[in-house]
């Protein structure tokens, strides 16, 4: 007898599976076209609920090559939520070195961050659009509030996170707390600090979506909101869809950043940068 | 087995007294007296080992002669001062290799020198010789992660060397090692403190591992931590693993069991 | 004892509170603050008494009406989402083809913004209180998925072996051993859907909406009154804090083994239990 959720270690090979995956997404695919054109009475209203797929894919060939409306959108959209996230990132980091060095700091700032964290940030973002205008700038302002957060809590717990033996080694080495602070603390919470960056370029996006829906006068949702308002759905899910296309792109990266900079995680990647610094300092097995 | 060496168990040059201790005591909080009223008087290039069970503060003793703690009374003094903070003269080694994740071998070895100034090309042959003497050439440019336990305790050691401290101060370092590998380092940390003639401390709570190294036990005993008896062990050097069935060896297993018993 | 270091700390807090607070009043009175931006503290008070305590109407209600109004919707949406994040999460624990193939979308899911969808949901459902529910549901789901799912699959090897051992069948094993194991992950998965189920609903309100705090916070900021919006403000976090402490609660009843407190508050539970049945 053995319990059904233990077999992981089973290995299935991509080759299996992939074939079986795309033939599951073509069916869904195609049993929603076929919703679409068998399962309502009215094609106006089968339109509004679910587009056809083949409308979404000439709507998206339409708004990336042909009238290619998206690009201005879409570049808006990133450029507000990456400057929103960087500066949120260095707004959180800073306040979160802060807090581990300072035991002050930390009592006092505690009471605030407990608010912060309860409040829905999200929700300032009328006023500042009110404040800011339907630029740039409120949109930034938004994203950067809703980012802080993640990579505050993360930097502050990989910090806190206190090895007292490695701790001790330092200290009986005679290192200033300069050196334990960078060598040891803020190199042993780059885990955490890098998770932290993710968390807070995710969440940049949805604020900067929602100062753009709140009113703006460009970005993907701007773009997003015109369409439903003409109730061209297939278009509306173009452009959806190319949010979750680039999100994702953009999340890959992140990802392949996070594994290159972690190496000491990874088995394989330990190997190759071990032969690596071999190779600097010259010496050859 | 008197308290008083017949002969000096080390054909070192001074014999001068390099760790001072008296009556020192340490209290924790305002209640917790982990060490009380410890005499002692370590010579230079002796092998110490501090045994007992835990709690009798052996490790409060150690952490007081590397100045991480401070004492709460009495006398402690390193080559004649008084211990105030961690001193360049003293090296450290813990239960935990403490490596870090993200560096090499050799890099973990030259954490020292690079805490102390710029590494030079010097640093670097003193880390590769280091590393050499731990029986670790060829894996200079591993990472910890792809280390061995008693491998990973081999570079803690190594960079201990790299300190170039006379004073070596370990804490139950091989205590989270298996029982076969425990006994190959024990050998080789013979070998190597013999060759560098460094003073050693060496806290443990296996009792066989603390008489095969030392010149002399200092047995402690818990509630109040506090030295119960110091006993000398007068085998010669180079020691082989095999005096450990010897009936003289068990004899001062079985002083130590006593002591211990006794309390 | 406890209670006097419990009100200390906490008179600390408000001091802290009230000198951010006071130096903020003292600075936007002598100039140095352009009202427009940031209202003065004693009118945003002012503006919160008339709210709270004279029963002004903004829109069809009170703020009671808002307020309660959007922890309505908020809730319902929490329900729907636990339901559905719990019962994918269960599925795929117990189905690994399952689990296999909804994989990839649950990748793609977990990176884009659901916030995104608001104007299409609002296509769907209309103005009224469906779209708050849908969208709090829609962005509250996955992090109970996710973390029930992470709670449920870890690795527990010996204490499988150990339940073979005993001879306990798959749905003992279950309740005693994996349901419990995963608790404290499945907590901090509803910790999270919680807030991010008010985040949905106030961000639908924005939207388009006749009630609650959304809409409240989006008429005073477009008439440009300030106050009226830090007012609104004060409100979400007001009840943004009531949610996160009473999910917070929760958390430590139940998964009372995360810390000595706890441990020793049922153990003593259990020792008198034990002592008034014998």
């Amino acid at each position: 007898m053995s319990y059904s959720t233990t077999d992981q270690t089973k290995h299935i090979s991509i080759f299996r599976t992939l074939p079986v995956h795309l033939l599951i997404f073509a069916c869904l695919i195609i049993l929603w076209e076929m919703t679409n054109l068998y399962g309502f009475e009215d094609q106006i209203q089968a339109d509004m609920i679910a587009p056809r797929p083949t409308n979404i894919v000439l709507a998206m060939l339409d708004i990336f090559i042909i009238d290619q409306t998206v690009w201005k959108h879409l570049i808006s959209t990133f450029k507000k939520a990456l400057l929103g996230a960087s500066i949120g990132t260095a707004i959180g980091m800073g306040l979160a070195i802060s807090a581990t060095l300072s035991v002050t700091f930390r009592k006092y700032i505690k009471p605030w961050i407990i608010l912060m964290e309860a409040t829905p940030r999200i929700a300032v973002g009328p006023i500042f659009v009110a404040l800011l205008g339907f630029g740039l700038w409120a949109a930034v302002a938004l994203a950067a509030l809703v980012a802080f957060f993640g990579p505050f809590v993360n930097t502050f717990q990989g910090l806190m996170e206190i090895d007292e033996e490695a701790e001790e080694m330092f200290r009986s080495l005679g290192a200033s707390k300069f050196q334990t602070f960078w060598k040891l603390r803020f190199a042993s919470a780059m885990e955490l600090i890098s998770a932290g960056w993710k968390l807070a370029t995710a969440s940049a996006f949805g604020g900067a979506l929602v100062a753009e829906f709140i009113q703006a006068s460009e970005g993907m949702g701007v773009l997003i909101s015109q369409y439903v308002i003409m109730i061209t759905m297939d278009y509306a899910f173009a452009a959806l869809l190319s949010v979750t296309l680039f999100g994702f792109i953009l999340f890959k990266i992140m990802d392949y950043v996070d594994y290159r900079l972690i190496f000491w995680k990874n088995d394989l990647l330990l190997l190759r940068e071990s032969e690596k610094r071999r190779k600097k300092a010259g010496i050859v097995q | 087995m008197a308290a008083t060496a017949k002969k000096k168990p080390k054909q070192s040059p001074s014999g001068q007294t390099v760790i001072e201790g008296n009556s020192v005591t340490k209290v924790f909080g305002e209640t917790v007296t982990a060490l009380e009223g410890a005499d002692f008087n370590i010579r230079s290039g002796e092998f110490i080992s501090l045994v007992g069970p835990s709690g009798c503060g052996k490790s409060t003793l150690l952490r007081l002669v590397a100045g991480l703690i401070e004492k709460t009374s009495g006398d402690l003094t390193v080559n004649d001062e008084e211990v105030t903070k961690p001193r360049t003269d003293i090296g450290m080694m813990f239960q935990k290799a403490v490596l870090l994740d993200w560096r090499t071998a050799i890099e973990n070895v030259l954490l020292p020198s690079e805490i102390q100034h710029r590494i030079t090309q010097d640093d670097k042959q003193k880390a590769m010789a280091s590393l050499d003497l731990v029986g670790l050439k060829g894996f200079e440019f591993h990472f910890p992660k792809q280390l061995s336990g008693g491998m990973q305790q081999r570079v803690a050691l190594a960079r201990l060397i790299q300190t170039g401290a006379n004073i070596m101060l370990m804490d139950e370092p091989f205590g989270a090692l298996d029982e076969f590998t425990r006994e190959r380092l024990n050998v080789e940390l013979m070998r190597i403190v013999g060759e560098l003639k460094a003073t050693t401390l060496f806290v443990t709570h296996n009792i066989q591992e603390a008489i095969y190294l030392a010149d002399r036990v200092l047995v402690m005993t818990p509630r109040p931590g506090r030295i119960a008896k110091i006993i000398d062990v007068n085998f010669e050097r180079p020691r082989d693993i095999s005096i450990q069935t010897s009936r003289e060896f068990n004899i001062i297993v079985e002083e130590v069991r006593d002591t211990l018993g006794s309390h | 004892m406890k209670l006097l270091s419990f009100l200390i700390s906490f008179a600390k807090y408000s001091l802290s509170f009230i000198f951010v607070l006071g130096l903020w009043e003292v600075y936007a009175r002598y100039g140095g603050l352009n009202e427009l931006f940031l209202p003065r503290p004693s009118k945003i008070g002012d503006k919160l008494y008339n709210l709270f305590f004279k029963f002004q109407i903004i829109e069809q209600g009170t703020i009671y009406w808002h307020f309660f109004a959007t922890l309505a919707q908020m809730s319902i949406g929490f329900c729907y989402g636990i339901v559905i994040g719990n019962s994918l999460a269960v599925l795929a624990a117990f189905n690994e083809t399952f689990r296999r193939y909804i994989a990839p979308y649950a990748v793609v899911f977990n990176v884009t913004p659901g916030i995104a969808v608001l104007p299409l949901i609002i296509a769907w459902f209309g103005f009224g209180w469906e779209s708050k529910i849908a969208l709090a549901t829609l962005v509250c789901f996955f992090p109970p998925f996710i973390n029930t799912l992470t709670g449920l699959l870890k690795k527990n090897d010996e204490a499988i072996e150990l339940f073979q051992t005993i001879g306990a069948t798959q749905s003992q094993y279950f309740w005693k051993q994996q349901l419990p194991n995963a608790l404290p992950e499945i907590f901090a998965g509803l910790k999270l859907a919680i807030t991010t189920a008010l985040l949905g609903t106030i961000v639908a309100q924005f939207g388009s909406a006749t009630e609650g705090v959304g809409i409240l916070m989006q008429r005073f900021a477009f008439r440009l009154d300030m106050a009226g919006s830090f007012a609104s403000l004060v409100t979400m976090a007001i009840m943004g804090l009531l949610v996160f402490t009473i999910a917070e609660l929760l958390d430590r009843r139940i998964v009372f083994w995360r810390d000595t407190k706890g441990l020793e508050r049922v153990s003593k539970k259990k020792q008198r239990k034990l002592s008034t049945d014998g």
